[in-house]
């Protein structure tokens, strides 16, 4: 039987190793008026689990939307894409485009996937996200997006595109469908640079 | 005993479980519908609404004092601008002091939609949904829709017209209806957990209303008559999660099935 006295003298240096619990220390959010302080555990298209913390250090164009969207979301999409694709090579390198479901029950992992495949979203560049309905109404709330679940499963809700600095905090947002998109590229750049 | 009679037993243990068990200083509200004011087109009109349990009044002062005791990081000083502006609990004296503007047996004002709902989960309850609220406060003193009964549309809309005191009274000082819910009508506007699900576009005046939103159009109303249930939409659509009003309060709601699983 092992003393108490040597297993904690042996405890220390597990961990120092590496072992089984050092999980990478999600990045410290700075400012009282991040996103970031939502503490929400969401998952990627590729199963991974990710807090919105780990968004930290980048500049963020954040959208909500459902796959099974007919209309409003492949715009949305199209105009993130478009934005990206506007943004100078160095920032586009660094801008993480992120696309979170308000379908929890439908966008499920290979739901998610499936969808990136069709839009044809690089990996390095576009995040999509599926989480618990509690934390949807929360984000939403936080971004101010405004959405309903109708009868048919399907959802309402409002158009918006957010920036946010790599702080997290809102800089930026465009409602609506309509134009704005170089303002949206001019707030992705002017964050980036800070 | 055979299969009939233990089915039979199983049932009215189930009921007993039900109704003897309201949590203390909460009501139930039964299984019935919630009916939009506007409808959307791929709304049936009418949706249903699950029995639940729900606050008999609205959460006090001295209530969210022990909540912000037990929970430094809502204490006005310390909460975060994105969870609550800066009028946060503004009549309080102090963190810990609500102090002479805010008697401990008032309704709590001046909280956010994240205070709100932090408090519920504390509380192990939740907030009721815009439904479910819309089913508890459409009842009159008689039945489950007050708005057939003489006087009572009149009588709220001259609650809503009457200004709100500084100093709030008694929560449990509200109008009882017909399910024994006090004060909903008659106290303070109260937070709902889907606030943000409203849909309506408080500037339109922006450029082009189509595209602001996908799916939804305001269609057809339910009753011209039910002013006050306009009102409380046009209200929840001002909302930001964020925002802190001197009238605004919040009552938590509990699904049934949580607490018939705690009961013994």
């Amino acid at each position: 039987m092992v003393p108490i006295a040597l297993l904690t003298l042996l405890l220390p240096s597990v961990r120092a190793a590496g072992g089984c619990c050092a999980a990478a220390a999600a990045p410290a959010v700075r400012s009282d008026r991040s996103t970031y302080q939502l503490g929400s555990a969401w998952t990627d298209d590729a199963g991974r689990p990710l807090k919105l913390a780990e968004l930290r250090g980048r500049p963020v164009v954040l959208a909500m939307f459902f796959t099974s969207c007919g209309y409003a979301c492949p715009r949305i999409v199209s105009d993130m894409t478009q934005v990206r694709d506007m943004l100078p090579p160095a920032v586009r390198a660094r801008a993480r485009f992120v696309l979170v479901s308000f379908d929890d029950q439908r966008d499920t992992v290979p739901a998610l996937h499936a969808y990136r495949g069709l839009h044809e979203l690089p990996a390095d560049g576009w995040v999509l996200l599926r989480g618990s309905p509690d934390d949807i109404r929360e984000l939403a709330a936080v971004l101010g997006v405004q959405y309903k679940r109708d009868a048919l499963g399907m959802f309402e809700h409002s158009n918006l595109i957010t920036v946010l600095n790599a702080e997290g905090e809102i800089v930026h947002q465009r409602a609506g469908l309509e134009g704005g998109l170089a303002e949206v590229g001019r707030a992705v750049v002017a964050v980036n640079s800070r | 005993m055979n299969h009939g009679t233990y089915g039979c037993l199983l049932l009215l243990t189930a009921a007993g479980v039900v109704r003897a068990a309201s949590p203390p200083g909460m009501v139930l509200i039964p299984a019935g519908v919630y009916v939009p004011v506007l409808r959307d087109q791929a709304d049936a009109g009418r949706v249903p609404v699950a029995a639940f349990y729900l606050d008999a009044q609205p959460v006090t002062n001295g209530e969210f004092l022990g909540f912000v005791r037990a929970n430094p990081r809502w204490r006005r000083s310390q909460v975060p601008p994105l969870f609550a502006e800066t009028d946060y609990l503004a009549r309080w004296a102090g963190d810990l002091e609500p102090g002479p503007q805010a008697p401990g047996d008032a309704p709590v004002v001046e909280v956010s939609w994240f205070a709100a709902r932090a408090y519920a989960r504390w509380a192990g309850k939740r907030l009721p949904t815009i439904a479910e609220w819309e089913r508890a406060a459409a009842a009159g003193r008689q039945g489950d829709t007050g708005r057939l009964e003489a006087g009572f549309t009149a009588a709220v809309l001259g609650w809503y017209a009457t200004p709100t005191p500084a100093v709030l009274p008694a929560a449990g000082s509200g109008r009882s209806n017909f399910f024994g819910a006090r004060g909903l009508l008659d106290l303070v506007w109260e937070w709902v957990d889907d606030f943000n699900s409203a849909l309506v576009n408080g500037d339109s005046r922006g450029a082009g209303g189509a595209g602001f939103f996908c799916g939804g159009s305001a269609a057809s109303n339910r009753d011209p008559a039910d002013y006050p249930a306009f009102m409380r939409l046009g209200f929840r659509s001002s909302l930001h999660a964020n925002y802190t009003v001197a009238n605004l309060g919040f009552r938590c709601a509990e699904d049934l099935a949580l607490r018939a699983a705690a009961a013994p």
